[in-house]
């Protein structure tokens, strides 16, 4: 069970999923958002927007549609991160907010430690472009500015592949020494976060890779994106096709990154009615005024305007079972419950919603 | 609840069964004609009609993180266009899992085999099929690059070790069989080889290919698990590939062992182009080694995406890719290559290999033996299945694609000397008495009493291909859900699986590895019932041992 809101007051659970039902059925553009939520959570979410013909987006789609847009317009090479520590003797890591991406990066790829399993000694580590944060010892750090990330790693892929390069922000000497330290990888890793990197950034870095392929071994690591955006797009790939920004509006699945991006639909006051998702606990935007919001969001979860409808769900992983990414393996894991609870979950709150919305049928 | 299909042709090879008759359901099973003048509760006609057993497809890439990163890869090649069904969700989004089950029940396919699910990857394939509807389905787990295995035999550890080792994998993964993909390919591609055969070693564990391959060979016959080793061999897709193809089929050596779409093995180096047929020395190799299966991996012609867990095949097809865009992904074992491709009739090597595929299924002697895949989508998609029955049955029909391809790749082959048609009994053979037999699914493939209910009646037309694309009738567990070729309702299926006997020694000793080498639980790595989101997904399978 567990709390809800109706109005800003507390109301029986029941109530408010039946509130929520009725906001629902009388949206003409319904939008789900958040979506942070593990794949039980995702599943129903689509079902549902399937249902009432609305959109879903996810709180994290920008960094995510960044790499995706790079994975289906140039593809990509992609390592976990299990097997980088075990497998790369070098690593470059790209841009200032891995650790605050990745807060597990240093464990995962066992840096300034043996790490687990014994990953590999003497690593060549060249940082570029790098956060705060402790040093590691050995690193070879190449500062700059982040936003003359393109223009770094473009003259660093040309100098790779023996062109000539003109002025890039850095010394030349630092960009030929990159160069050199990279050729002589017998397995090299390239880490990023899309926070940090424009998808024309990502696609030049994943040509480096590329091009290092021809005579050694090198792949890219993406620092996936928060509450559990991995998860959910693999959910959404297979229910639908396609990545999150997909919307039902005319009965079968649309994907279009802009049109379906949930902020702008917001803003332009296309949407009239929000379900917005956040079973990890992260805050929620600020929504204009008069919108129609219904929260299922965590009980720490910050909440913008108060939503009309608000129901605590619980979070994966510590009030229910659920099934989420892992990132240090690279895929879907099922995680048990630390601290069992009887708030709802995500998956039960949407089909207590749908059951209560007139006309309800046989769900996906 | 009695349901009648009365007055079909009825073509059940596992009976020797082909005569016309009525089928009778009860509670989701066969059951023996009931005495004359019993009354059925729902009688169906079938005059004029086939009946045949739901058909198994024991080799199509349908699920996982594979398919799915293809899937986003190529969003522009599943458009969907259709308004929703109001009784089917999503069953019209291009290319879903709910696409997947509505397109197998439609051709009467009952029963799919996802056969490369990398063991870390399991609760995804399981999770993509929960969502697939209708359709029974099953996994193969992928072992032979993997750091554990080749541990083992680094070690010169015991044949029961390894028989542990894989029964704990079968089980956490909760898969049908073991298969083994280019074993040690991926490895020698990690250390930066480009080329890796059978007599190769892998350096970091000095064991061979074959030696891989032979070793889950033993693990798996000797734990009595009824699918044999599944082998995706190496050098797949290169001018003289029959040779590894041979030399795996000689390593068989009388235990049973299954050659997964062997036509991308059966090219030779004869002719101006040094690219030709070897579909006949294949064919006489499988015909005369009664231990071997295969199945086909036909080509037709069209856009498609190659998906595998052969890394270093991918890798080194990365420059081929049509349109030029690809994944390689590595991991702590096989990873896995998707490399969109578009087979062209103009082209010469597409055209032998849609040849070769054909000749295969033509000149290998037996259906018991020989099954009918694309490696979807690999070759075509499944969907080309009805096109490929067409061929199989009409010697004219093939002269006439014959003739529109390149004559210099024509030459190469022997198909168009070829005249044998399949008979609907050996199409039946092929695609439901024989899979269910090496599957080890003994109420399968067949319609005799006892029977899980699941039948396809189709229209006896002349037009094979619109036969076999829309079922009249298809019922799963005795419940109608295609009628018309179109899916009336869903219902959701099971995955196979076995569980040999263990040394439950081995389950501390994955617990510790696991802690060891990736600081994580092996909890991650099972497929709890619960995760999965259905009630019962599973169904147990039994093993010999």
């Amino acid at each position: 069970m567990g709390r809800a809101w109706i109005g800003g007051k507390p109301a029986a659970l029941e109530r408010a999923l039946a509130a929520a039902a009725g906001l629902l059925a009388a949206s003409r553009c319904p939008l789900i958002a958040g979506l942070g939520t593990d794949v039980a959570g995702a599943r129903a979410a689509i079902g549902l927007a399937e249902r009432i013909g609305g959109v879903i987006d996810h709180m994290n789609s920008d960094a995510l549609l960044r790499d995706l847009a790079v994975l289906r317009e140039a593809g990509m090479m992609a390592i976990t991160p299990n097997e980088a520590r075990l497998r790369a003797d070098t690593l470059l890591l790209v841009g200032p907010s891995l650790e605050k991406e990745a807060p597990d990066l240093r464990r995962w790829l066992g840096l300034g430690s043996s790490g687990n399993g014994g990953g590999a000694t003497n690593r060549s580590l060249v940082r570029l472009c790098p956060g705060g944060g402790a040093t590691i010892p050995g690193e070879r750090i190449v500062a700059c500015d982040v936003n003359q990330l393109l223009v770094v790693l473009a003259a660093l892929r040309a100098r790779l592949a023996g062109r000539p390069v003109g002025k890039s922000g850095i010394p030349a000497k630092a960009i030929e020494e990159v160069a050199t330290l990279l050729k002589a990888a017998r397995f090299g890793v390239a880490v990023w976060s899309a926070v940090d990197l424009d998808a024309l950034a990502i696609e030049m870095l994943c040509g480096i890779v590329a091009d290092l392929n021809v005579a050694t071994r090198f792949s890219g690591l993406a620092i996936p994106p928060g509450n559990n955006a991995t998860g959910v797009l693999q959910a959404c790939g297979w229910m639908t096709g396609f990545p999150m920004r997909t919307g039902f509006g005319r009965g079968h699945p649309e994907h279009d990154p802009w049109r379906h991006d949930g902020a702008r639909m917001i803003a332009a006051g296309e949407a009239d009615c929000v379900v917005w998702i956040s079973a990890y606990r992260a805050a929620a935007p600020r929504w204009p005024d008069g919108l129609s919001v219904i929260a299922l969001a965590t009980g720490e979860a910050t909440l913008g305007r108060g939503p009309a409808v608000q129901i605590e769900v619980g979070q994966p992983g510590v009030d229910h079972d659920g099934v989420e990414q892992c990132p240090a393996l690279g895929t879907l894991v099922a995680v048990a419950a630390t601290r069992r609870s009887e708030t709802i979950s995500v998956a039960d709150a949407i089909a207590a919603i749908m059951a209560a919305m007139p006309g309800t049928q046989v769900a996906a | 609840m009695k349901t009648r299909i009365a007055g079909g042709r009825v073509i059940d090879p596992a009976h020797g069964r082909d005569g016309i008759g009525d089928v009778w359901i009860s509670d989701g099973r066969i059951i023996e004609a009931p005495p004359p003048g019993t009354t059925a509760d729902a009688t169906y006609e079938a005059d004029g009609k086939i009946v045949m057993a739901g058909a198994i497809d024991i080799h199509s890439h349908i699920a996982g993180w594979n398919v799915n990163t293809a899937r986003l890869l190529l969003p522009e090649f599943h458009r969907a266009a259709a308004m929703r069904p109001a009784a089917t969700p999503l069953s019209n989004a291009g290319w879903s899992t709910f696409a997947t089950g509505c397109l197998y029940a439609q051709m009467g396919f009952t029963t799919v085999v996802e056969p490369a699910v990398a063991p870390h990857y399991a609760l995804h394939a399981h999770l993509e099929l929960a969502d697939t509807p209708i359709i029974d389905k099953a996994t193969l787990a992928v072992l032979g690059n993997d750091d554990f295995l080749l541990g083992l035999m680094r070690g010169r550890e015991s044949a029961s070790a390894i028989e542990d080792y894989v029964a704990w994998t079968l089980d956490a993964t909760r898969s049908l069989g073991i298969k083994v993909v280019n074993a040690g390919g991926s490895l020698a591609l990690k250390a930066n080889a480009r080329q890796f055969s059978f007599d190769d070693v892998v350096s970091q564990y000095g064991v061979t290919s074959r030696e891989i391959v032979k070793t889950l060979q033993r693990a798996t016959h000797g734990l009595g698990v009824p699918h044999p080793l599944h082998v995706h061999c190496n050098n797949l897709g290169m001018a003289g590939s029959d040779a590894t193809a041979l030399m795996t089929i000689a390593a068989a050596e009388g235990l049973p062992l299954h050659l997964a779409h062997l036509q991308f093995y059966g090219y030779g180096k004869e002719g101006a182009r040094g690219f030709s047929s070897a579909a006949p020395r294949l064919a006489e190799a499988v015909n005369g080694a009664k231990c071997v299966t295969i199945d086909v991996g036909q080509v037709m012609f069209g856009q498609t995406v190659t998906i595998s867990l052969d890394t270093l095949r991918q890798f080194n097809a990365r420059g081929q890719a049509r349109p030029r865009k690809w994944v390689i992904r590595e991991d702590d074992a096989n990873g896995a290559g998707i490399v969109p491709y578009d087979y062209r009739a103009s082209d010469f090597h597409n055209a032998v290999q849609w040849a070769v595929g054909l000749e295969l299924f033509l000149l290998i002697d037996d259906p018991w033996r020989v099954f009918f895949t694309t490696d979807h989508p690999n070759g075509a998609p499944f969907t080309t299945y009805p096109e490929i029955f067409a061929l199989l049955m009409d010697r004219d029909l093939r002269a006439q694609q014959i003739a529109a391809l390149p004559a210099d790749a024509m030459a190469v082959t022997t198909l168009p000397a070829i005249t044998r048609e399949y008979s609907l009994t050996e199409i039946a053979t092929m695609t439901r008495a024989a899979p269910a037999r090496l599957l080890g699914l003994a109420d399968r493939g067949h319609l005799g009493a006892g029977a899980i209910a699941d039948v396809a009646v189709y229209a006896d037309e002349r037009d094979r291909a619109k036969m076999f694309r829309a079922a009249a009738l298809v019922f799963k567990d005795g419940e109608l859900v295609v009628r018309d070729g179109v899916v009336t309702r869903y219902r959701w299926g099971r995955a196979l699986a076995v569980r040999p006997e263990r040394d439950r020694a081995i389950d501390r000793c994955m617990t510790r590895y696991y802690e060891d080498r990736y600081g994580l639980s092996d909890a991650f790595l099972k497929v709890p019932d619960h995760a999965v989101g259905r009630p019962e997904p599973f169904e147990l399978v039994r093993c010999a041992r």
